[in-house]
């Protein structure tokens, strides 16, 4: 089977070189006998990369220590859900599972696109292949997965501890969905320069799987989060680590992406900013492949070889100069009527949108590579960590918060002092009162007090413009037609699934902006060492620590557990269990947390030590807030999925509105 | 607009305030101490001391909560660390020579991108004009004007 594996791999690299060709070929020479034959080559390419991936997940399931990659993350006693998972534990195998994905993808956009589009089609197939190519070339010449070993040890290496949890299974995947998802946008892109079919055909033709792709980075972010504050044990969900950079950066500049696009289709400008940004959405995703792969920046994610950055290097380079020279080639055709009526309108608020967004990447990019250039001008390699991105990022991320609210309010093409008194007065009563409020109750002092305080206050701010939108929308439609409340708002909402999925997608992000804000100023920790029966208090919790157990789980694991009993106003509350699990030929434990979730705080136990008298170090975190942001990721999904929903009403006014076009703009030859 | 001006000046205003008053940490000096280093275990784990679980990170803590206890200042105990480990022991950098840049190249970015977009703003808005004036006929009647007043009020009222 490994032999098939690997020879798979090398067919598959065959026959998208081929396909590559041909479809240029056959776009460039008009020649159809060309085109189907390149046709066939996605499915071809996709079918080969697929057996070689169930070869490898086979020789895990089967504990094939002949190979080195399964040697290297997987043993006898390692779990099949983790075994399943192992395929994307390291380098060789996670580049796989990128070219599995990528060439999947493929064949989605082969099958969706066959038929129609010709004139974009088989450039955006070239530009697929052409990924898909780079990729093959990594896992058969460079990180083979199916290298193997002279004489096959009994047992394998094992899987790393930290990765051994439920989030290794769902975390990886979703962040490569959304990572590999911005090539098919990017390919368009690139096609729709290439054959100089400028207008927002291509952004039609692929607002879908931006939004996708869109949606598994944001939840691959917020994956990631959620794995890092039950996994690594400091009460934290964020650490700005480059690796966690390189997934937020794409996400950011995808989100501008996502904004500044509905300005070309509205009104037919910005061309070429929105070139440049799904660009720059495609150069990051490799960048951050680059960062994980090189090993130039120290990481908490590196958790593997990494000897690939140059190669990604070179990748870089090369489609960041081929597309800048292409757009700039283009740009004659990139030219737009690029009018505005009025510096007061929403139009001017998606720009300062893209500009906060880009402000934010930009802050992360420099943060990120900042040790490098310190080592290459000073020769010391600084460290950039939290409290510079803090500091740098939160304002500009208040001020896009901000913007989050009066985007959506402001009108299109002019807004009026009386149209702005209008539709801002609720949003800033609310604001006022809500900065009222809170001011004797919550601190202030700090800078990240302050912060908070702001935040909340434009929370409040945001989440009422949003629901007078829904508001304003219901009331209408039941002053139209006798409907209830619901019903009007369901009807809305359904009629116009792009805008208002769009306002729940809001409806999320101000969630997490008051999730992070309250977490990040009003929790608190404390560290006790304690002998069983001892007590201690932490924000009105009282716990107990009860006893230590010691359990041999497997022949590899054994897992310590400290139990605690906490009350809460005298009666009992909760059973916290934190533990340590030591994993047989690992030098340091991993701590496995115990959280007790509720919507007003999260109490977190962590045990920190232990000694032989049963007596243990235990910290306990409450922190804030923490749910809401989770709660906002699920709604972001909830409104991503309104607005993804096939739209039949929205397809039949658009074709109405270029039908009404052709007839205002005849072309030449009707002339 | 001089209510939009005042609103943001004041709202610009506030933002810078908050931006560069207050301490850092809302937390104990302990606190600010873990957030402003690093670790410096043996297997370079590249973590803020306040996000690392390693056994070296615990004897830190142990060792800076002793100096604190000694009465030593935040600002000493991590001007020790420096003269220790060198400047790779802060976890950001300075705010002084090259590592300046670090602070301000995000908000000069920030800055000049605002600046431009204003620009492109205008310049749009301008274009819109000259293209408005050289389409509409020199004498606009009442009826046109009233008309034309109308549907600017219907525009803002609706959702294109």
């Amino acid at each position: 089977m490994n032999d098939i594996g690997e020879f798979t791999l090398l067919i598959a690299l065959a026959t998208a070189i081929y396909g590559c060709v041909a479809y240029i070929m056959a776009a460039r020479g008009n020649r159809i006998d060309l085109y189907l034959s390149a046709d066939k080559t996605p499915l071809i390419v996709w079918g080969c990369v697929m057996i070689s991936s169930i070869c490898l997940w086979r020789a895990f399931l089967t504990n094939d220590f002949s190979l080195q990659y399964v040697w290297a993350y997987s043993n006898i006693e390692l779990d099949t859900f983790y075994k399943f998972a192992s395929f994307w534990g390291g380098q060789k195998g996670s580049l796989l599972f990128w070219t599995l994905l990528l060439t999947t993808y493929t064949v989605v956009v082969h099958f969706q696109n066959r038929k129609k589009n010709l004139h974009v089609v088989p450039y955006a197939m070239a530009v697929l292949l052409t990924i898909i190519i780079f990729f093959l070339c990594l896992v058969n010449f460079s990180t083979n997965p199916f290298e193997r070993i002279p004489l096959p040890p009994e047992d394998g290496r094992g899987l790393n501890p930290l990765l051994q949890n439920y989030w290794m299974v769902i975390h990886p995947p979703t962040l490569y969905l959304g990572y590999v998802g911005f090539t098919v946008p990017f390919a368009f892109a690139v096609a729709a320069l290439i054959s100089k079919n400028l207008d927002d055909g291509w952004i039609r033709l692929t607002r879908k799987w931006t939004l996708i792709s869109w949606f598994f980075l944001c939840m691959g972010n917020l994956f990631g989060a959620s794995w890092a504050y039950v996994e690594l044990g400091w009460g934290g969900y964020w650490a700005w680590d480059p690796v966690e950079n390189a997934a937020f950066m794409p996400l950011l500049i995808a989100t501008a992406f996502l904004h500044s696009v509905m300005i070309q289709e509205k009104k037919d400008m910005m061309k070429v900013w929105n070139m440049s940004l799904i660009l720059l959405t495609f150069v990051m995703t490799i960048f951050g492949t680059f960062i994980t792969r090189s090993g130039l920046i120290q990481s908490v994610h590196t958790f593997d070889e990494a000897t690939l950055g140059y190669y990604f290097l070179a990748f870089l380079f090369v489609i960041l100069f081929s597309c800048t020279a292409l757009i700039v080639s283009r740009l004659p055709l990139l030219k737009s009527k690029n009018q505005l009526d009025s510096f007061l309108s929403r139009e001017s608020g998606f720009l300062f949108n893209n500009l906060l967004l880009l402000g934010i990447a930009f802050a992360t990019f420099w943060g990120t590579i900042f040790p490098i250039i310190s080592e290459a001008v000073r020769g010391i390699k600084i460290t950039v960590g939290p409290p510079f991105y803090n500091q740098v990022n939160v304002p500009i991320g208040l001020a896009l918060l901000a913007l989050v609210g009066i985007g959506p309010v402001i009108a299109w093409r002019r807004a009026t002092l009386s149209n702005l008194k209008k539709n801002f007065y609720r949003p800033l009563a609310v604001a006022f009162i809500t900065a009222v409020a809170l001011f004797p109750v919550i601190p202030l002092g700090s800078r990240v007090e302050n912060y908070t305080y702001i935040a909340f206050i434009l929370c409040a701010f945001v989440m009422t413009c949003i629901l007078s939108e829904f508001y304003k929308g219901t009331a209408s439609r039941m002053g139209l037609h006798d409907e209830s409340m619901f019903g009007a708002l369901t009807t809305v909402t359904w009629r116009n699934k792009r805008r208002y999925g769009g306002y729940i997608v809001h409806i999320g992000v101000v969630l997490i902006f008051a999730g992070i804000a309250g977490s990040q100023a009003y929790g608190t920790h404390v560290e006790k060492h304690l002998k069983p029966g001892e007590k201690f208090e932490i924000r009105g919790y009282s716990i107990t620590y009860e006893k230590l157990v010691a359990i041999e789980a497997t022949s590899v694991k054994t897992r310590v557990i400290a139990q605690l009993d906490v009350k809460r106003n005298g009666s009992h509350y909760w059973t916290a269990r934190p533990e340590k699990e030591f994993y047989k030929g690992q030098n340091q434990p991993v701590s496995e947390v115990d959280v007790l979730s509720t919507w007003r705080e999260d109490l977190y136990m962590i045990l920190a030590d232990f000694r032989d008298d049963e007596s243990a170090t235990i910290k306990v975190y409450v922190n804030p807030m923490v749910s809401w942001m989770w709660t906002g990721g699920w709604i972001i999904a909830f409104g991503t999925m309104i607005s993804m929903w096939p739209d039949r009403l929205e397809q039949r006014r658009r074709l109405e509105r270029f039908r009404r076009e052709e007839s205002l703009f005849p072309s030449p030859a009707q002339e | 607009m001089p209510l939009l001006k005042f609103a943001v000046s004041i709202f610009v205003a506030a933002w810078f305030f908050v931006s560069v008053s207050g301490t850092s940490y809302a937390g104990s000096l302990l606190q600010d101490l873990e957030n402003a280093l690093m670790c410096k275990c043996d297997d370079k784990c590249g973590k803020v001391l306040v996000n690392c679980t390693c056994s070296t990170s615990d004897k830190t803590r142990a060792k800076f909560s002793k100096m604190l206890d000694s009465g030593l200042t935040v600002d000493q105990i991590i001007k020790s660390q420096v003269d220790e480990y060198g400047e790779t022991v802060l976890s950001a950098p300075t705010k002084f020579g090259f590592n300046l840049t670090a602070w301000v190249m995000p908000f000069i970015a920030l800055v000049a991108g605002g600046v431009g977009v204003r620009k492109v703003i205008y310049s749009w808005v301008d274009k819109k004009e000259e293209t408005v004036t050289e389409d509409e006929p020199e004498e606009k009647t009442a009826t046109s004007e009233k008309y034309s007043k109308r549907l600017q009020d219907e525009l803002d009222g609706i959702e294109l």
